[in-house]
């Protein structure tokens, strides 16, 4: 009896034993995984960072990670000669005003359709989504083009801006979302202190939605950095209202000589560094914008 | 407060939007609606051909290769991506040390431009001296370098970057539709004794499921539609060996230095361009279908 009680003793600290070290290696095993992933998510990143630092012919030849000599010279050619100055002006200029005017008009949609049952407003909805969902691809930017040309400005940077702003459905849906939160009291309590509709939104919903406007401004200034084709096919023959994105795959086809590999990196690292700082320090903003869309 | 008054108030603040819309958002998808009846090449009177273009489209090899192409290059996408992403949320949506900064890494490839990005990849995977090929053979894993960017891997090579972006987004949506599962159902079937395997497949997929659906949804018609990072890396070629329909629906409208003819079409290229908008819209209809009718079997 006493023998048998004392073998399930062995028995069950053996188990117990070999469940410990199953769960710790399959700890082990997990955190592999999980380093690997994010040695695979850096490596490019890595790799174009060290990359544009080297000579052209150590990145061409080299087989070392680090570049054996640094040539910060590589940012300076990119920036002066290779136009790069111009371009980041350009994306600036471009993501800046897109951002101001997207948030400027679709906070006014946002609050009006928030706050008014107005006559249209189900199918001004309805509109808004149908820009969500449908896609044509590249066919619309043929009249859009034509119509800036009517306009005269397809020889500006104001016929992208103006595109880009138009292309505001998703940071209405996000931003209506924002006004909703916002108690109705708040604008019945201003009416009544003589406030009408236009100084509600002014006094009222834009100084309460300042951190809704932080995300969407975020949102809306990353997708107008990162554009590629609206800016390429306006700028195609303008070199100079080129932005990074148009500017860096420009560099492709090299300029005068043979394509610059050190110099394509160089580049593309001006133009990820703004995003990648934005990111480090508001990463948890950005998480919550692609969050919300589900939880919406 | 709805009198007449608050009804144009709230009409001059949504008149900018609505104009806006229209004119940039509305007309265009009009302009092909026309169009695409038409013979026209950007000078000069447009025809009307009736049907014509629809015609040709049937007939045309390049564009329904380009199909293929665009169906293989969003399947490999996705059977990694949504996986992936999926093992991922749920490891990083327990409680482990970390897992706010993995997160941040995992995420950080999509908030870079899929063009700046594809220029990366050119560089460093390109066959002769790009990076991968110099480290891969450095470390003795291949001898001769890989063609990347040839007719043999190139589609490949622009999965690769596709998978490289996305993983991070749908990670994230994933860890959102998990964070709305009840924390006590997965107390209670551990009571229950039930296992980690089991506790997912009987717990996580079916609470995830309209969620799931959606991301998968959404997931599909993103990579269906995207044809920035393959214009910037191989434009379509070699070969139109990574032609997908976005692109060469691009190609139509603004011909590009190599590959496809260089002609504007613009009545022929708004046929494709309808066309394409249709096989992406049965798409998403037939996987909203199956999916329903998975869920109702469940």
């Amino acid at each position: 009896m006493s023998t048998l009680h004392a073998e399930t003793k062995i028995a069950s600290a053996q188990t117990a034993g070999s469940i410990k070290t199953k769960a710790l290696l399959s700890r082990i095993l997990l955190w592999i995984f999980l380093l690997l992933v994010a040695a695979l998510a850096l490596f490019p990143l890595i790799l174009a960072f060290f990359g544009s630092l080297k000579s052209n012919l150590e990145l061409t030849t080299g087989t070392s990670l680090l570049p054996k000599e640094w040539k910060f010279s590589n940012y300076a050619q990119a920036w002066t000669s290779a136009n790069f100055a111009r371009f980041t002006w350009n994306s600036v200029f471009i993501s800046t005003f897109t951002t101001i005017g997207t948030l400027l008009i679709g906070t006014m949609a946002a609050y009006a359709v928030a706050r008014v049952d107005f006559y249209g407003k189900r199918l001004y909805v309805v509109i808004q989504s149908c820009t969500l969902f449908i896609s044509i691809g590249a066919v619309v930017l043929r009249p859009q083009f034509d119509l800036m040309v009517a306009l005269h400005l397809q020889k500006s940077l104001w016929g992208v801006i103006i595109i880009l702003i138009s292309a505001h459905a998703t940071a209405f849906f996000m931003l209506i979302g924002f006004v909703r939160a916002i108690s109705k009291e708040l604008d019945e309590a201003a009416f009544i202190d003589g406030c009408n509709f236009y100084s509600v939104y002014f006094r009222v919903i834009l100084p309460l939605l300042t951190p809704a406007l932080g995300v969407t401004a975020l949102w809306t200034f990353r997708g107008a950095w990162n554009e590629y084709i609206l800016p390429l096919v306006f700028t195609m023959t303008q070199p100079a209202l080129q932005t990074l994105t148009v500017g860096l795959a420009g560099l492709k086809y090299g300029v005068g000589d043979a394509a610059q590999p050190q110099l394509m990196l160089a580049g593309a690292c001006v133009s990820m560094l703004p995003m990648i700082i934005v990111y480090i320090f508001a990463n948890k903003t950005f998480m919550q914008m692609t969050a919300g869309s589900v939880k919406g | 407060m709805n009198g007449t008054k608050r009804q144009i108030n709230a009409w001059t603040f949504v008149a900018p939007s609505l104009i806006l819309t229209l004119i940039f958002g509305v007309y265009p998808v009009f302009w092909a609606l026309k169009y695409m009846f038409y013979d026209y090449q950007g000078f000069g009177t447009p025809l009307f051909v009736g049907l014509d273009n629809f015609e040709r489209l049937l007939r045309d090899k390049d564009f329904w290769k380009s199909v293929v192409n665009t169906f293989i290059y969003a399947g490999g996408k996705l059977v990694i991506t949504i996986p992936l992403s999926f093992v991922l949320a749920v490891v990083l949506n327990r409680a482990l040390k970390g897992r706010q900064l993995l997160r941040a890494i995992y995420f950080m490839p999509t908030v870079i431009s899929a063009s700046v990005m594809a220029i990366v990849f050119y560089v460093i995977f390109n066959s002769y001296n790009g990076m991968v090929n110099q480290l891969l053979m450095g470390a003795g894993i291949v001898s001769a370098p890989i063609d990347w960017l040839g007719a043999k891997h190139a589609l490949v090579t622009a999965i690769i970057i596709a998978i490289w972006g996305a993983v991070g987004n749908y990670m994230l949506l994933f860890i959102a539709g998990l964070q709305n599962i009840p924390e006590d159902l997965y107390e209670a079937a551990s009571l229950d004794g039930a296992g980690p395997l089991r506790k997912m497949w009987s717990i996580t997929v079916p609470m995830l499921g309209p969620v799931l659906q959606m991301i998968i949804m959404l997931a599909i018609t993103v990579s269906l539609k995207g044809y920035e990072s393959i214009m910037v890396l191989t434009e379509g070629g070699p070969y139109g060996k990574t032609e997908v329909m976005y692109l060469y629906l691009y190609k139509l409208f603004f011909p590009v230095s190599s590959g496809g003819s260089s002609i504007q079409q613009f009545g022929y290229g708004s046929a494709v361009g309808f066309t394409t908008a249709v096989i992406v819209g049965l798409i998403t209809l037939i996987y909203f279908y199956v999916s329903k009718k998975l869920n109702d079997i469940y």
